[in-house]
């Protein structure tokens, strides 16, 4: 069950299981399984609160871009904390990456080791976010991974910030980073750091934030440390891999109730709408999810072709995987109706996912993948299309899709600002409830940033922010309401944005209608009526202002199966018209707004 | 001076009297009244003062703790309230910072879209703009203001939310907006952020100030009934009232700031394990103390590091699972207590609680219809509760009704004997609180081995011990009657207010004198408000602190910056910023520009607080006041083992009593269990040690 020797001398040697059982869950006790189980969240979210409190890039500090995790010397995840799970699905993966290119290049991890990494080829979920990986060795032996990952503001692309559309290759889209020890055995490479530095367009943000990273990823391998002197290293091991077992094992439950068969799920992304090559205005995307016995395949095979040239490739192990889990852990083991099972490797294990090589699920080096993170969250929406056709108990109806911007301009004194804002999303309706409202959705869950904040550090008006009318997918439970947000330059700056959502509607479910697209509009300039949902380092005068609108999620049901007295607080509210009251849901009102319930009745013909 | 605490739980209502001429302190517990909570009250004081023959009229203070705040929000039962805000951002309490409470849920519900404070409907939108510098962008359409008072009016709001952007930097517009509200509709409640919290981050502001608006009248209404009653029961004094952050204010001040009470009743057992512990006395070396109350459903812990409690950061505090930013003591409350429910989920993991079978059904050893194991039914299966002192031998125990729910939810499923199930229940209830207790040590750089454990609580006094064990914390206390150190706090606290200017400013381009001229008008502010409430200005502190952080951060740290109302110099400012923050976080810039975001100002007026009164010296043996020997299972090593274990009755030791583990003893409202590698000394004051061996 342990490996013997004590001088690794290659990676791979390093990383074959050291305590390894089959039986992890009879060899600790059920009290100290509880007991570690819970030290080790407590320390995921000891290295998150330190990651917070110690950056500076708004993205990390108020939107909660970032994820901490442990993981195993195989690169399993032990325990992670509670940030947005696109960041912290991809932890393992970035970390098999880093293992490779050691094997690669025949390095090893030593003790005191920084590692930096951010290549979407090996592991990396794209390549603004990069992880800090410290290797945690017991006795010589390396036994753990405490790692951070983080979205940064500016990773050196061609153009500011990290939104960006329109670029050729890798190369092109960032300052590549393959598992790069920035600091070895305990020494800062300087001259590592000096060249990173020197390719970012806001050094002291972003390398403030990856000291951030190393302080944190450095909390964890501390506090594991103290866990095993505590408890004795085996039994926490064993303890982290009876974690394991648990939430495999709970989710193997869950799937085996589901009837055997395949369910699929299609359709489109906002491509590149203004081209005239079909395959890149409108990117088709298919899901078809195999569920057999206790196991869960899906197949991608049917997406459309890499698309080269556009940043839209979604990496595989970092992006399409973490999508498309996410989504069966979060309808299957639901932490609203189901206990809390916490997320390690073992979620993974029943769930196989395959996309052919040179898919825009599964895209071929050097193709640019910076602004995969649109087209991943609707490949998990159409993961939950798929499920609703056999749990539709436990799914919602599609989602809103999000925009992600990047703002940025030069000072009085001739450097760079970059300002990343976040757009809101929003639910499809639910079975029994409402899609929830202008909120991140699936696979991020980031948060926006106060309009205060903003506009107390950079020449920029939040002009408006609030949800649009009349736009929810009707239903018998209506979709979320999607939200509109307008920024006004204060002084001449560019925009990029990375988005979907502003021709294809979020689908309704069961009779349920459809939501309302998206839109981007710049004033004096651009309209909101051709669909458009892109755009590249364009310039913005002084006092001109966008306005993104967020899509409306599908409704759940017939319209007119709605309660009558909740169509009547939506009017009230004002997200509802009167004429749209009677016309979609056939409910009619009173003066007062009260429904008028023989009319009602009338209308809908009961 | 007599002074009366009177603190409202769930089940009893506990009140405590102290006579600083008499040298007398008296406890009283009556059972709560849920209708209305002010009648026990008024029984408790007419009683206690029949007991101890003091004329109600005779009392000079009434300080109080209450749950009626938190009630309103977390019951979700506050008044129709209404919004003005900023034209063009009418659904920032709607949309929040945009993010999902859980991470893995498709089906959540997300508590300010589900549970509005201020529905849409009455959100009502007024042109004003104020810049990211507090100048005036677009003034205040006064006339809009008057049409959306007149509105809400119409719609019957009881309560008016006045809500603008970047109004902690200049109040006016508010203000203004305020008092045309006030005009339109002069029976509302009407309130402003800036003067519920004027700090940056609108969602959280406005969303504090809703529910401010929300629980308002709520708690004006039961100040008011409060009042009348205890007028009528011949009390005339006045009436002060426990805030989250410690400090007790007028009952004036917490109607006008009722969001200022959600941590009302905690906050004052805080206050209690800080005096019980010495917290507040030079001469003992515990100025390091962790509080920790257990109760039935929940454990309340505090920290008091350097004889200072510390508090939570803004940032982090919420209720309800709404944000509300007001100064609180940091208390971390879990769901871990006497009633926490223990089991084996789907999956085969041995869980216990947060889910609580509270007071009704209760534990199954209350005979009560409870059935499902709890921590109780442990402590009764493993024979440390005995009946003879379960609330004074009032209520019979079932000790095999308890046995064989934890053998049948736990021990059969898991495989186990019942008294290794029982002792697991134990350890996992246990090592929650642990994790929670080390959330707020181990993770801010606090060794507990350096802090004293105060528990008291019902269900404290039961884990105690073994908390220390597991925390490696070297001295444990028992307060003298832990069950109602929460009204004893009361007594012990000071009048605090707190005062802020939010502006943010580079330190190093700052006007010393600017500054110093901010401070001096905070300063101002509180020494009146002190004044006012009749306070001796030889009793009033004040203490001046700023937020600061590294230019482009998102966190701040409190530092202090002057002390009698004099600002130190900026550089002396600087310096202790990059100590703080290393202490905090392990790391400093120096030479990064530090921004102070938040001037603030705290002024407390000291109340005459009661000394501890010391217990008699013994007299006898302990040995002699054994009352029973039974056998008792104690986890040791890892081991289950038995032990044959001395119970005493608390009643009966003296002060100078040493008793080595195994030992029990127990008193009315609570058990001390002290493990075989424990002793337990009782102190000069009552208090009882516990130290390992």
């Amino acid at each position: 069950m342990s490996k013997t020797t004590d001088t690794d001398d290659t990676v791979r040697e390093q990383t074959t299981p050291l305590v390894d059982v089959d039986d992890p869950e009879d060899r600790v006790d059920p009290v100290q399984q509880r007991v570690i189980g819970g030290s080790l969240v407590n320390v995921c979210d000891e290295m998150g609160h330190k990651l917070t409190r110690t950056s500076y890039s708004s993205i990390i500090r108020e939107s909660e871009d970032f994820g901490c995790a442990l993981l195993d010397e195989q690169a399993r995840q032990i325990a992670e904390t509670d940030s947005t799970p696109l960041q912290m699905g991809p932890i393992p993966a970035y970390v098999r990456g880093v293992v490779e290119l050691f094997e690669e290049r025949g390095d090893v991890f030593r003790e005191g080791d920084v590692v930096l990494h951010n290549d979407p080829y090996y592991g990396a979920s794209h390549a603004p976010d990069f992880a800090v990986v410290v290797p945690v060795f017991h006795e010589g032996d390396l036994t753990a991974f405490s790692v951070t990952t983080a979205h940064h503001l500016d990773v050196g692309a061609d153009k500011p910030g990290t939104c960006i559309i329109d670029t050729v290759d890798a190369y092109s889209e960032s300052v590549r980073l393959d598992a790069v020890k920035i600091v070895e055995g305990g020494q800062r490479n300087e001259t590592a750091w000096q060249l990173i530095e020197d390719n970012i367009r806001v050094p002291d943000m972003v390398m403030g934030d990856i000291e951030a990273q190393i302080s944190a990823a450095r909390v964890g391998s501390d506090r594991l440390q103290d866990l095993f002197a505590e408890f004795g290293h085996d039994t926490v091991k064993l303890a982290g891999q009876a974690m394991m077992d648990y939430s495999e094992r709970m989710l193997r439950q869950e799937v085996a109730d589901l009837p055997d068969g395949t369910y699929s799920a299609e359709g489109y992304i906002d491509g590149y709408l203004a081209s005239e090559d079909d395959a890149e205005r409108d990117v088709f995307l298919a899901v078809d999810l195999e569920v057999d016995g206790s196991d869960v395949r899906v197949d991608l095979s049917r997406c459309a072709d890499q698309v080269d040239g556009r940043p839209i490739n979604m990496p595989f192990e970092g992006t399409v995987v973490p999508a498309v889990l996410l989504v069966i852990r979060s309808t299957l083991l639901d932490t609203e109706t189901v206990e809390l099972v916490p997320q390690n490797h073992g979620i993974t294990r029943p769930v196989h996912v395959h996309a052919p090589e040179g898919s825009i699920a599964n895209p071929r080096f050097p193709a640019p993948t910076i602004a995969r993170f649109c087209p991943g969250n609707r490949l998990a929406d159409l993961t939950m299309q798929a499920l609703a056709d056999v749990v539709p108990e436990r799914t919602c109806a599609g989602i809103g899709n999000l925009k992600i911007c990047t703002y940025s301009g030069m000072t009085d004194d001739d450097e760079y600002w970059v300002y990343m804002d976040i757009t809101s999303g929003s639910y499809g309706a639910r079975p029994g409830k409402d899609g929830l409202d202008a909120t991140d959705t699936l696979y991020a869950n980031t948060r926006n940033n106060p309009i205060e904040d903003i506009e107390s550090h950079y020449p920029l008006q939040v002009s408006r922010y609030e949800l649009r009318e009349d736009s929810e997918g009707a239903g018998q439970q209506r979709g979320g309401i999607g939200a509109v947000r307008e920024m006004e330059f204060q002084t001449p700056g560019r925009v990029s944005i990375e988005g979907d959502g502003s021709k294809y509607p979020p689908w309704g479910f069961d009779g349920g209608h459809d939501g309302t697209p998206g839109a981007v509009a710049v004033e004096g300039e651009i309209d909101a009526d051709t669909p458009r949902s892109k755009m590249s380092n364009k310039s913005m005068a002084e006092g001109q202002s966008l306005r993104t609108v967020g899509p409306s999620g599908g409704g759940w049901g017939d319209p007119e199966q709605r309660d009558p007295a909740a169509v009547a607080e939506d009017v009230r509210d004002g997200l509802v018209s009167r004429e749209r009251a009677e016309t979609v849901y056939g409910v009619v009102l009173t003066e007062d707004l009260g429904v008028d319930a023989t009319a009602t009745a009338d209308r809908r013909g009961d | 001076m007599k002074i009366l605490g009177t603190d409202i739980g769930g089940t009893f209502t506990d009140l405590y009297l102290v006579d600083d001429v008499a040298n007398e302190q008296t406890i009283h517990k009556v059972s709560t009244t849920p209708e209305d909570p002010a009648e026990g009250v008024v029984t408790g004081v007419s009683e206690l003062c029949e007991m101890t023959g003091t004329a109600p009229a005779a009392i000079d203070y009434v300080l109080h703790g209450t749950t009626i705040a938190t009630n309103a929000v977390l019951e979700h039962e506050g008044v129709t309230t209404g919004m003005i805000t900023t034209e063009n951002y009418r659904d920032v309490t709607h949309i929040g910072r945009h993010q999902r409470p859980q991470n893995y849920s498709v089906q959540q519900d997300i508590p300010w879209q589900n549970r509005p404070l201020v529905e849409r409907r009455y959100r009502k939108t007024v042109p004003e703009r104020l810049t990211a510098t507090g100048t005036v962008e677009t003034p205040l359409d006064e006339a809009a203001v008057r049409e959306a008072a007149t509105e809400l009016r119409g719609d019957g709001v009881e309560a008016i939310a006045v809500c603008f952007l970047f109004s902690y930097l200049d109040d006016t517009h508010e203000q203004r907006a305020k008092e045309v509200v006030e005009a339109v509709c002069p029976e509302t409640y009407v309130t402003a952020s800036s003067e519920v919290y004027p700090q940056f981050r609108e969602f959280e502001r406005f969303t504090t100030t809703a529910m401010n608006a929300f629980i308002g009248p709520r708690v004006a209404d039961y100040i008011s009934r409060f009042k009348e009653e205890l007028v009528a029961a011949g009390v005339d004094a006045e009436l002060h009232v426990m805030q989250s952050n410690g400090g007790i204010a007028t009952e004036e001040l917490v109607v006008e700031k009722p969001v200022s009470l959600l941590f009302s009743g905690p906050a004052a057992g805080v206050l209690g394990g800080k005096w019980r512990s010495g917290a507040d006395t030079a001469d003992e070396g515990a100025n390091n103390t962790i509080t920790l109350d257990v109760g039935g459903t929940s454990a309340d812990i505090g920290i008091i590091d350097a004889g200072e409690i510390v508090e939570a950061n803004v940032r982090e505090t919420s209720i309800g699972g709404y944000p509300v930013m007001a100064p609180m003591i940091d208390i971390e409350t879990i769901g871990a207590g006497g009633g926490s429910i223990a089991y084996v989920d789907q999956g085969g993991a041995f869980r216990v609680g947060p889910q609580s079978a509270g007071a009704v059904p209760g534990p199954v050893s209350y005979g009560r219809g409870g059935t499902d194991a709890t921590v109780t039914d442990a402590h009764v299966a493993l024979g440390r509760i005995r009946e003879e002192f379960f609330l004074g031998g009032e209520m019979e125990l079932d000790t095999a009704g308890a046995r064989s729910a934890i053998a049948a939810d736990i021990a059969d499923p898991l495989g186990m004997d019942t008294v290794t199930a029982a002792l697991g229940i134990l350890d996992i209830v246990n090592n929650n609180m642990a994790n929670a207790i080390r959330a707020k040590t181990v993770q801010k750089g606090r060794d507990p081995g350096t802090f004293t454990l105060v528990a008291f609580g019902g269900a404290g006094p039961l884990h105690a011990a073994d908390l220390a064990r597991e925390l490696g914390v070297e001295r444990t206390l028992i307060p003298r009657n832990p069950g109602v150190l929460s009204a004893v706090g009361l007594s012990t606290t000071d009048l605090q207010y707190d005062y802020i200017n939010t502006e943010f400013t580079l330190l190093s381009a700052a006007d010393s004198e600017a500054m110093a001229a901010t401070y001096e008008d905070l300063v101002t502010a509180a020494r009146e408000q002190l004044r006012a409430d009749g306070v001796d200005p030889e009793r009033v502190t004040v203490e001046m602190t700023a937020d600061c952080r590294y230019e482009g951060q998102g966190y701040e740290v409190t530092v202090p910056v002057g002390s009698d109302g004099d600002l130190d110099s900026l550089s002396t400012i600087r310096e202790r910023f990059d100590r703080a923050h290393a202490a905090e976080f392990g790391h400093n810039f120096e030479d990064n520009a530090v921004e102070v975001v938040n001037e603030r100002v705290t002024g407390y007026g000291e109340m005459p607080s009661a000394d501890r009164l010391a217990l008699p010296e013994r007299a006898t043996p302990a040995e002699e006041h054994v009352l029973a020997s039974e056998d008792v299972q104690f986890s040791v090593d890892g081991e289950v083992r038995t032990h044959e274990t001395p119970f005493y009755d608390r009643t009966d030791l003296r002060s100078g009593h040493t008793l080595d583990g195994p030992v029990i003893v127990g008193e009315k409202d609570s058990t001390i269990v002290v493990p075989p590698d424990f002793r337990a000394a009782v102190q000069e004051y009552g208090d009882i040690e516990l130290t390992r061996k």
